[in-house]
């Protein structure tokens, strides 16, 4: 029954007005400019004054200065999304539901790499954002389990344990390779037949295609072979398909950036990439900001839909990413122009 | 039932029936009509809602455009009016 309620009803206007009043309390894009005059303690006291209080007033007994910031930063895009659960019902709530699961994903690579590491639990409770299904406190207890099999068994019953099931706490990158895959084709799977949830698809397998052309993009420099190449790679795209893909990955670096010229996306990137190009930044950047344009331009176009959620998700992230990069430019000291490429405006 | 032709009725009886059928007109005029702005308030009700839960400046702009389909109604209303007296 729950399930024809779930197809049946639309329930997008309540929720879509809310987001887009939450997308409205965003920074806009003239504060980074700003921030990027600033000291840390100031930045701090910028964020702190502004939809970020709570959160550092909250976290300013615990820790101090760029600590601060991090944690303050993580604990509001848990509690964002968390919010956009709580407010959501029916479609709307299911969709966000299966988005979020990005999140388990991220915490379970993220437990696993520090421990891999030999890293505190704290130390990793400080990089999980507890947004998906699996809370904070359970995310707590599995960062405090010291073997590799004790966290196996507190997963076994999570839809991922099949990705962790033959580790054994040595190398991660099959594993969290296999993660990313598990993500992907549940969430194409769980998606229906619905107006609504097409949409939702279509952006979604945009996601993915812009993911795979990053990691095509990334490992046809370091000079992977193919068959290394195509297993990095997410199926069920859009405009890349599983024979897109084999065949992309099968080209030497020229032929692949000219293959590339039958795809939409390289209207976006063909300013920035050449034969002879030495940094993949220009290019990571253009296609984040085309992800970023994207999901707005979709979010016009069905305004009574989950893209809108989708582009404010998408921008929220991408604000508390832009902050970060600015503190730990700063921090370490990177030249301005540097920092600057790296936001994603 | 009573089989009642017209040929057999008379002005009194005709002239109370029309009144009938107007009352039924006038009738559906308001019910229709305010059945549509229901339907049409629903949804601008629940986002205004939506963005007064965020931001509480919007409650005067959420409050007119809640109220806008209100105007299909009164169309009914006038439509109504001018079936019963007119």
């Amino acid at each position: 029954m729950s399930f024809l309620i779930r197809r049946g009803s639309k329930k997008y206007p309540y929720i879509t007005a809310r987001v887009r009043a939450m997308k409205s309390k965003l920074f806009p894009r003239e504060v980074y400019p700003k921030l990027m005059n600033m000291d840390i303690p100031e930045i701090t006291r910028l964020i702190g004054e502004s939809e970020y209080k709570q959160d550092v007033d909250e976290l300013a007994q615990k820790y101090s200065g760029l600590d601060l910031l991090e944690h303050a930063l993580n604990q509001n895009l848990a509690r964002t999304y968390r919010k956009l659960l709580r407010v959501s019902q029916d479609e709307p709530n299911f969709l966000i539901t299966e988005y979020l699961r990005h999140w388990d994903i991220w915490n379970i690579k993220t437990i696993l790499r520090g421990k891999y590491y030999g890293a505190q639990a704290q130390e990793i409770l400080d990089a999980v954002v507890a947004a998906g299904q699996l809370g904070y406190r359970e995310l707590t207890s599995i960062a405090n389990m010291e073997s590799i099999d004790d966290i196996k068994t507190a997963l076994a019953n999570s839809p991922y344990y099949a990705a962790i099931a033959d580790y054994d706490g040595g190398e991660l990158s099959a594993i969290e390779n296999e993660l990313d895959k598990i993500y992907y084709s549940r969430l194409l799977a769980s998606i229906g037949k619905s107006k609504g949830e097409k949409l939702s698809l279509k952006y979604i397998k945009t996601e993915i295609d812009l993911k795979n052309l990053k990691t095509l993009f990334r490992t046809k420099k370091a000079g992977l072979v193919k068959d290394d190449i195509f297993e990095l790679l997410i199926p069920g795209g859009m405009e890349f398909k599983s024979g897109d893909l084999n065949r992309m990955s099968s080209l030497p670096w020229s032929d692949f950036l000219k293959g590339l010229e039958d795809y939409s996306y390289w209207s976006e990137i063909s300013e920035v990439v050449s034969e002879d190009m030495t940094s993949l930044m220009d290019v990571e950047a253009l296609l984040d900001k085309y992800a970023m344009g994207y999901a707005s331009r979709v979010s016009h176009y069905y305004p009574l839909s989950i893209l809108p959620i989708y582009d404010y998700m998408l921008r929220k992230n991408m604000e508390i990413n832009n902050i970060r990069t600015i503190v730990r430019g700063k921090k370490v000291k990177l030249p301005d122009e540097i920092i600057r490429k790296h936001l994603v405006m | 039932m009573v089989d009642i032709s017209i040929a057999d009725a008379t002005v009194e009886q005709i002239l109370a029936n029309q009144k009938g059928l107007i009352a039924i007109g006038a009738g559906l005029a308001v019910g229709l009509s305010g059945i549509a702005s229901g339907i049409a308030e629903k949804d601008i009700g629940a986002a205004a809602v939506g963005a007064m839960a965020e931001r509480e400046e919007l409650f005067g702009k959420g409050l007119i455009l809640t109220v806008i389909p209100e105007t299909i109604v009164i169309f009914g209303l006038v439509v109504a009016i001018l079936l019963l007296f007119l």
